[in-house]
């Protein structure tokens, strides 16, 4: 009886003692596995508790959250082939706080934003804030995945072609570059951003630096990159001092920018802008002079009335 | 405690019991292996002649095929979708049926007097409790082995039905779903493990609730966490924190989060999970011995 007892005894030394060495190893694991949920979409931990109820609901899904964000995915495709374009923005919300490396709800929650309701809106406001929406939005996923090139590129791509930003944009398409399995089209408009505004001290350098990446002779899409990048590089330099060619620069990027004033055109009654009759193109309503060419414009913000709601389609809805 | 000193402790006791108990052990651990195998393979003879486990495992299959209706979905959504859903499907499934097979193995021998005449023998009763864990790990191997061959088959059909897509993005992704799997299986051996303990003390009912709540503590260890920090009564905030010190970290093995969504996983950094899964399983399978040992039968 008394051997039983000191080999149990024994038994339990055993066991407190791999207990003890267990519980380091657990928490050590436990701590440097990022967690996955957090209300900012960054994968530090926080305490969900102490933001609030909702992502602490969240968190209790455990390890079904990815099941929970593909579920809502499926929710908002229905709504998107239903046509119900603004319900989608919450679940999209929803799916990224369930799942922040989900890179194409990422994408589509940002595009949807930036491009689908911007050009839905109506008015500059609504347009101005949609668009900041979707870039906030992108930026957050680029947060929540500062290893993902397509999450950076995503982001820099909005700004150059949505929200005109060539400079800020260049930044992103930079870092995209910098990633492995970066497609070579992106170190291609990290230059294309200077173009736009003839920017020489930067666009030379840009050029360098893509003629200096994806140069492997022996993969064709480094091949056809290099021919693109030559013949534009030649081309800038028989062209810097070129006044048409400045020109040309000049009326290429009024034209990007005047595309985003077709609805001014198309609804020039519209109460919140005035048309300028000298260049017609937008400035807000109230201005003393054009924005654009400086034509004075006062006595033209008597006009009144609103194009109707049913003849307003999406301008460029779905690229 | 810093978590090193407590580690280095705690090394230091196992090697001196170890040391001290050696004469006991190792003789008896020779003499164990046989009996334990023979118990094991009675168990997984047992479990086959079961049609609940076959049809769970039937039904898993079927739902496993059924998420290729998933089609009309773009390559990439397909291929998330159905690694997310199969590996949730796969842990689901594998929990549910690793606490009804577990929960069951020592509590039905008592009822059925099964037991007497397996103790008659000269086998001792820690061979027998580990005899029956080791044969419900086979088991439960050889369901997770099975669903996951299905799920890998399943991606590797819808593979080939939309690679020759345009700008197909379809990935199937087959390393990180078997690795995965085999955290997962982990999980489950600990649980089970802990089931096998309960079980020893407790009736079958109790064994199921507790291993129900164990599941779910040990899933949620980060929220678990979070409450401990924030609770406000002394005795609440003692419970949580002995819940989420001695619970093992289930969530440790769970990668199925990174898989789904393609996120390059350290295989390496597995190994830590597994010796902490293993050190569990042997803590919990002494307790269980020697609970088992003193029970009246």
């Amino acid at each position: 009886m008394g051997s039983r007892r000191s080999h149990n005894l024994l038994l339990g030394f055993l066991m407190v003692g791999l207990l003890l060495m267990l519980v380091p190893v657990q928490e050590a694991i436990h701590k440097s596995r990022p967690k996955v949920f957090d209300p900012d979409r960054k994968t530090k931990r926080v305490s969900a508790i102490s933001i609030g109820p909702t992502p602490a609901v969240i968190a209790a899904l455990g390890g079904f959250r990815t099941v929970a964000a593909d579920l809502l995915w499926l929710k908002a495709e229905r709504v998107w082939h239903g046509g119900s374009w603004w319900a989608m923005l919450p679940i999209l919300d929803a799916v990224t706080q369930l799942d922040p490396h989900f890179i194409l709800a990422w994408q589509v929650y940002g595009w949807h934003a930036a491009y689908n309701l911007q050009a839905e809106s109506e008015t500059i406001v609504d347009k101005r804030y949609w668009l900041d929406r979707g870039i906030k939005t992108l930026e957050k996923a680029v947060e929540a995945n500062p290893d993902n090139w397509e999450m950076v590129f995503e982001l820099g791509w909005t700004l150059y072609d949505r929200a005109h930003e060539p400079w800020r944009a260049a930044e992103y398409f930079y870092r995209a570059d910098q990633f492995p399995g970066a497609k070579s089209y992106v170190a291609r408009l990290y230059y294309r951003c200077f173009e736009g505004v003839m920017d020489f001290d930067r666009l030379f350098p840009a050029l360098e630096y893509a003629k200096g990446h994806h140069n492997d002779p022996t993969v064709s899409d480094d091949v056809q990159h290099q021919t693109i990048v030559n013949r534009d590089y030649d081309w800038w330099v028989q062209h810097k001092d070129d006044p048409l060619e400045h020109r040309r620069q000049i009326v290429l990027e009024n034209t990007r920018r005047a595309e985003r004033s077709v609805p001014f055109y198309l609804y020039p009654d519209d109460p919140y802008w005035d048309v300028c009759p000298i260049c017609g193109l937008p400035s807000p309503k109230g201005s003393d002079v054009c924005d654009v060419c400086g034509a004075p414009l006062r006595g033209l913000s008597e006009r009144t009335g609103r194009p109707s709601s049913e003849s307003t389609p999406p301008d460029g809805a779905e690229p | 405690m810093t978590p090193q000193l407590a580690f280095l402790i705690g090394l230091f006791i196992v090697v001196v019991v170890l040391l001290l108990t050696r004469k006991q052990w190792a003789p008896a651990l020779i003499h164990a292996v046989p009996s334990i195998w023979r118990i094991a393979k009675i168990t997984v003879a047992e479990a086959r002649r079961r049609r609940v486990i076959q049809a769970v495992v039937i039904l898993v299959v079927l739902i496993l095929i059924s998420m290729t209706f998933f089609s009309y979905l773009s390559p990439q959504e397909q291929s998330r979708m159905l690694i997310s859903g199969g590996l949730a499907a796969i842990t689901v499934f594998g929990i549910l049926l690793a606490i009804f097979i577990a929960a069951f193995l020592i509590p039905q021998e008592l009822d059925d007097r099964t037991v007497y005449a397996i103790l008659a023998k000269p086998v001792r009763r820690f061979e027998f409790v580990v005899g029956k864990y080791i044969g419900a790990l086979i088991i439960l191997a050889a369901i997770v082995v099975t669903m996951t061959v299905v799920l890998i088959g399943v991606l590797l059909i819808q593979n080939q039905f939309v690679q020759d897509l345009p700008d197909s993005a379809f990935n199937p992704n087959l390393k990180g779903v078997v690795f995965a799997a085999v955290m997962n299986y982990f999980a489950i051996a600990v649980l089970t493990a802990l089931i096998v303990l309960i079980s020893t003390v407790a009736s079958t009912t109790m064994t199921v609730v507790s291993a129900f709540i164990i599941w779910a503590v040990g899933s949620l260890q980060s929220t678990i966490s979070d409450l401990a920090a924030h609770a406000e009564i002394p005795v609440t905030k003692a419970l949580l924190t002995i819940a989420y010190i001695i619970v093992p970290k289930l969530e440790n093995f769970d990668f199925r989060h990174e898989v789904s969504n393609f996120v390059p996983v350290s295989y390496t950094a597995a190994w830590n999970p597994l010796i902490q899964g293993v050190g569990y399983i042997v803590v919990v399978m002494i307790l269980a011995s020697i609970f088992f040992n003193d029970r009246q039968v």
